[in-house]
């Protein structure tokens, strides 16, 4: 509703109507959002006005150009600028509610209920908060079958990667012949800018334990281990703590509860590289052997830690156990979609205004990750794409950014729920340089057994290279293409399967972006330096001065009060004339 | 002590009338956001600088404590302070200058920080 | 018990414990192998030995496997020359010749085949790009397979070869790369070496 009062009138409000109708259109918006004239406010020392309904949100003293960000900003977006709002003398900038904060309103916390909110080091706060009480239902009120009955109920698939159903995993490896079985909390987490098991792991790790007491007590496993990262060193602390206390109260050790039901976990800290969370590599290590994949079947179910029965789970799915068991699998089937049920953990990163560790019901949108929890992007540049599942995973790109977040979804788009991490880029990233760089990290990691990995993703980085560096040839492309299939389906393990994705969904989504450096040798996002070229416009350039003395590598000559020059040889490509001339004389493409 | 099913709830009985701010011997209760995160943005610095208000106001009713990272990593450090029945006000950004002052005008005079507040009240638990 | 399968349509029945590759040698099927030793573990390393299968246990869908690790089950349908074969073992040996391209034995394997490894033009972009334009690492005519090392940890039993770093800087060398106190002398890793890449030196 906007003002159209005398006052108002006199201060444009008619052409902030004509702004917003064109605005609204822009954003086919001009069917949900009405513009009403109305009379006077009687506010109109701060005209014009604008109250939008039903919120009953008040702007004041808009101005034409307001209009653009604050139609994407409120209506689009629905966050309302406050800067253009009024508030009231007595009432300046009140605390909000944390509900009411975007990063937290669209949160839903099962795994991380008690973040923030208990001292990890402190058993009994856990158990204050129904801690182990899902332990205590289960043996004295419930039999395996049952458990995994529930479990499979619940519908919770893996969290580490894979989202194999965990309820049919527990069945197999209890069905497998055999008395001595054991089961592992994977907590090796090698993904680069993931870091959702460490933060579960420090803030409630008794929620982990619990998960595996309740699997040891389904699956009929005396023995189990907690594979944690060596790099988590108070993670790695306060698991080990939590075993302590939990031994003390006999919750762990010899029969627990009083009851004859044994079980005992030792910590095992890992090797460090990224092929160790594959679970059968996981298990090499834990026995002491070279970390290398091996091929499956038989699966770890069957023949894994010691050959014997090993049933392997992730931190977060570990988790969520107690979780199901207290509240019920009905419960927790009523959390996300059809085929992903409950939430998922991410860390959020890269360009977004707000980052962190968030616990989201499946299902959620890219959008609303993006723009509701992680605030937008920095410096209010555009989205480009969500790198999601780590080097494992692919890109997903603006035009998807409302796409449901569940398992299927993603696989569909070209990526994976991977472990939950989540990279979002700005317009400034180069997808070829991503892909690039999300390649080297596997190629590196590569543990080196199969070629198809080992050989297969340098050919594919070096193509990769070449082409940012402005040496790529027209059928490059279709060399990665095709060379990414036949390593995905020809590699021993998921590392293997999985390393090309990126390259896949880059090109899938960004081919334009790979052709400009091939054809045109050019870096849209003008990120690869060898296609950089800074030159100074003679018309502009008023010999000051400034680029010369800043250039670090002395490739700039001219006198004071002459037109400079760059020397394309010693160009470091930093920029740092681009950024110091204040005559826009630098020139980059 | 080992424990058997039914200690678990005399154990929960216990710890919430330790950590009840209106029955308890606790009148407020800080929480510091010890997670990787908040540890390296400085945490522990927070954790003393709020220690040692407490030395300093000589007050007994205060309970501090450590948590884990709250999600917001961002932001940190981060602390919760709960006083009373009144709804958790959650501070971020810390630095030791605005602990002082945060405990001099909410946890003494009961006045929130505003420019140091994040929100009030607590997360969607499901 | 004995399974029952089809290899390339024709029924084997095998001893449960067996692998896809015993059964196909039963009947006389042959799988190009790299690293597979009969008196050794299976490694499943080399990719050589891939196969399509699909079967009742895999809803009808179609997988690729190494037959040399993958044990046999009621029901199976393998095919070891399909065009999906073909295509992958094709690039598996292309592969190869990037890593090692002066090892005669990997370019006979490459002959035998099928691939026209001295025409250029009658290669395919990958093809042609893995054995004319490929980066290449230092001289080397290894392929890592790994059987050296595993007859002496398996049957030797002197564990005088070992394994050392990652990707594409693995390679086989003597442990801590000293010279390996444990060794007999016996030659079984030479003799097992598919590329002659291991030689005996006669000392006093
Ligand atoms: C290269 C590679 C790395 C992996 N890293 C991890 C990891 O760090 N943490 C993890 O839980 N799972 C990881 N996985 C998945 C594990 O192999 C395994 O599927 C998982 O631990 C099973 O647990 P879940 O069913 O609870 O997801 C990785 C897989 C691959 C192929
Ligand atoms: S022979 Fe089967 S993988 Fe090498």
């Amino acid at each position: 509703m906007l003002c159209a009062g005398t006052g108002c009138v006199s201060n444009r409000s008619l052409e902030i109507q004509t702004a917003l109708e064109s605005e609204l259109k822009k954003y086919d918006l001009q069917d949900e959002i009405q513009v009403v004239l109305t009379g006077c406010n009687g506010f109109c020392s701060n005209g014009p006005i604008l109250v939008v309904q039903p919120d009953g949100i008040f702007y004041q003293m808009l101005k034409v150009e307001d209009i653009p960000h604050l139609v994407e900003e409120h209506f689009l977006k629905g966050r309302p600028i406050e800067k253009l709002m009024y508030i009231p003398p007595d009432k300046k900038s009140p605390v909000p509610k944390l509900s009411d904060i975007g990063f937290f309103k669209k949160q839903q916390l099962v795994v991380l209920s008690n973040r923030g909110l208990i001292d990890p080091e402190n058993i009994d706060e856990y158990i204050a908060k129904d801690g182990y009480k899902a332990l205590a239902k289960v043996i004295t009120s419930m039999n395996p079958d049952e458990i995994i009955e529930e479990i499979k109920e619940s519908g919770l698939r893996g969290r580490g990667g894979a989202g194999f159903p965990t309820g049919r995993k527990w069945a197999a490896c209890r069905g497998a012949p055999g008395n001595e079985k054991y089961i592992i909390c994977n907590a090796d987490e090698g993904d680069p800018g993931a870091f959702m098991d460490r933060s579960i792991v420090e803030s409630d790790p008794h929620a982990v334990l619990e998960g595996m007491l309740i699997g040891a007590y389904a699956i009929g496993a005396a023995n189990g281990f907690v594979y944690i990262r060596d790099e988590y060193p108070l993670a790695l602390k306060r698991i080990k703590y939590a075993i302590e206390k939990a031994r003390e109260y006999g919750l762990l050790g010899e029969g627990i509860l009083g009851t004859d039901f044994n079980f005992d976990l030792s910590v095992n800290r890992g090797a460090g590289a990224f092929v160790c969370g594959e679970e059968t590599s996981l298990i090499s290590s834990l026995e002491g052997n070279n970390p290398a994949p091996r091929t499956k079947p038989p699966f770890p179910a069957l023949s894994g830690y010691m050959g014997k029965p090993t049933n392997i789970n992730n931190v977060e799915t570990w988790a969520n156990v107690p979780r199901i068991i207290n509240r019920g699998a009905g419960w927790f089937r009523g959390i996300g979609t059809e085929s992903s049920k409950g939430t998922k953990v991410f860390s959020i990163v890269g360009k977004l205004k707000n980052t962190g560790l968030v616990e989201v019901p499946m299902g959620i949108t890219l959008r609303e990750i993006v723009y509701d929890i992680g605030g937008g992007i920095l410096n209010d540049k555009k989205f480009k794409a969500a790198q999601m599942g780590g080097p494992s995973g692919g890109c997903i790109p603006a035009s998807l950014l409302d796409l449901p977040i569940d398992y299927e979804s993603l696989t569909g788009a070209g990526a994976i729920m991977g472990s939950g991490g989540m990279i979002v880029m700005d317009e400034d990233t180069c997808m070829v340089e991503l892909a690039r760089y999300f390649l080297s990290f596997t190629q590196d990691e590569s543990c080196g057994k199969c070629p198809p990995c080992r050989e297969g993703t340098k050919h594919m980085l070096d193509i990769l290279t070449g082409i940012t560096k402005g040496e790529g040839r027209e059928e490059d492309i279709e060399i990665l293409e095709t060379m990414a299939k036949l390593i995905k389906q020809t590699a021993i393990c998921g590392l293997g399967n999985t390393a090309p994705n990126p390259v896949l969904s880059t090109i899938r989504y960004f081919r334009d972006e790979y052709e400009a450096h091939i054809k045109d040798k050019r870096c849209p996002a003008r990120v690869c330096k060898t296609l950089i070229r800074y030159t100074i416009l003679a018309d502009k350039c008023t010999g000051c001065h400034i680029c010369f003395k800043n250039c670090p590598s002395d490739a700039i000559t001219g006198e004071a009060k002459q037109i400079h020059e760059i020397i394309q040889d010693k160009c470091i490509k930093c920029g740092m004339c681009f950024d110091v001339c204040k005559f826009d004389a630098v020139r980059y493409e | 002590m080992k424990l058997k099913p039914s200690d678990l709830d005399k154990i929960a009985q216990k710890m919430r009338s330790v950590t009840n701010l209106r029955k308890g011997t606790a009148r407020i209760k800080i929480t510091v956001h010890m997670g990787t995160c908040g540890i390296a943005s400085g945490a522990r610095d927070i954790l003393s600088a709020f220690l040692s208000c407490v030395e300093e106001e000589g007050v007994s009713d205060v309970l501090i404590t450590t948590s884990g990272c709250a999600g917001l990593c961002s932001r940190e450090p981060m602390a919760t302070i709960e006083a009373g029945d009144k709804p958790p006000v959650k501070y971020v950004d810390l630095t030791k200058e605005k602990v002082k002052r945060i405990f001099k005008d909410y946890v003494m005079g009961g006045k929130i920080v505003e420019e140091y507040a994040l929100a009030i009240g607590s997360e969607r638990v499901l | 018990m004995m399974i029952r399968l089809k290899i390339d349509n024709k029924d084997v029945e095998v001893q449960e414990n067996k692998t896809i590759l015993d059964a196909a040698r039963e009947i006389n099927i042959k799988i190009p192998t790299l690293c597979y030793n009969k008196y050794l573990k299976p490694f499943g390393a080399c990719r050589m030995c891939l196969v399509e299968i699909t079967g009742p246990m895999l809803g009808g869908r179609k997988k690729l496997v190494s037959s040399c690790t993958y044990p046999v089950q009621e029901g199976l349908v393998v095919s070891t020359d399909s065009e999906n074969v073909k295509e992958k073992r094709k690039f598996i040996i292309e592969l190869y010749l990037a890593q090692c391209p002066d090892t005669e034995e990997i370019v006979k394997l490459a002959e035998d085949n099928g691939i026209p490894v001295d025409d250029e033009s009658s290669l395919d972009p990958v093809g042609r790009y893995l054995i004319y334009r490929a980066k290449r690492r230092k001289h080397t005519k290894c392929i890592l397979c790994n059987l050296c090392v595993r007859v002496c940890t398996e049957v030797v039993l002197r564990n005088a070869l070992s394994i050392a770093n990652r990707s594409t800087n693995k390679r086989v060398t003597t442990p801590f790369d000293s010279i390996s106190e444990t060794c007999i002398g016996c030659g079984s890793c030479a003799y097992l070496c598919p590329t002659n890449a291991i030689t005996i030196e006669e000392a006093e």
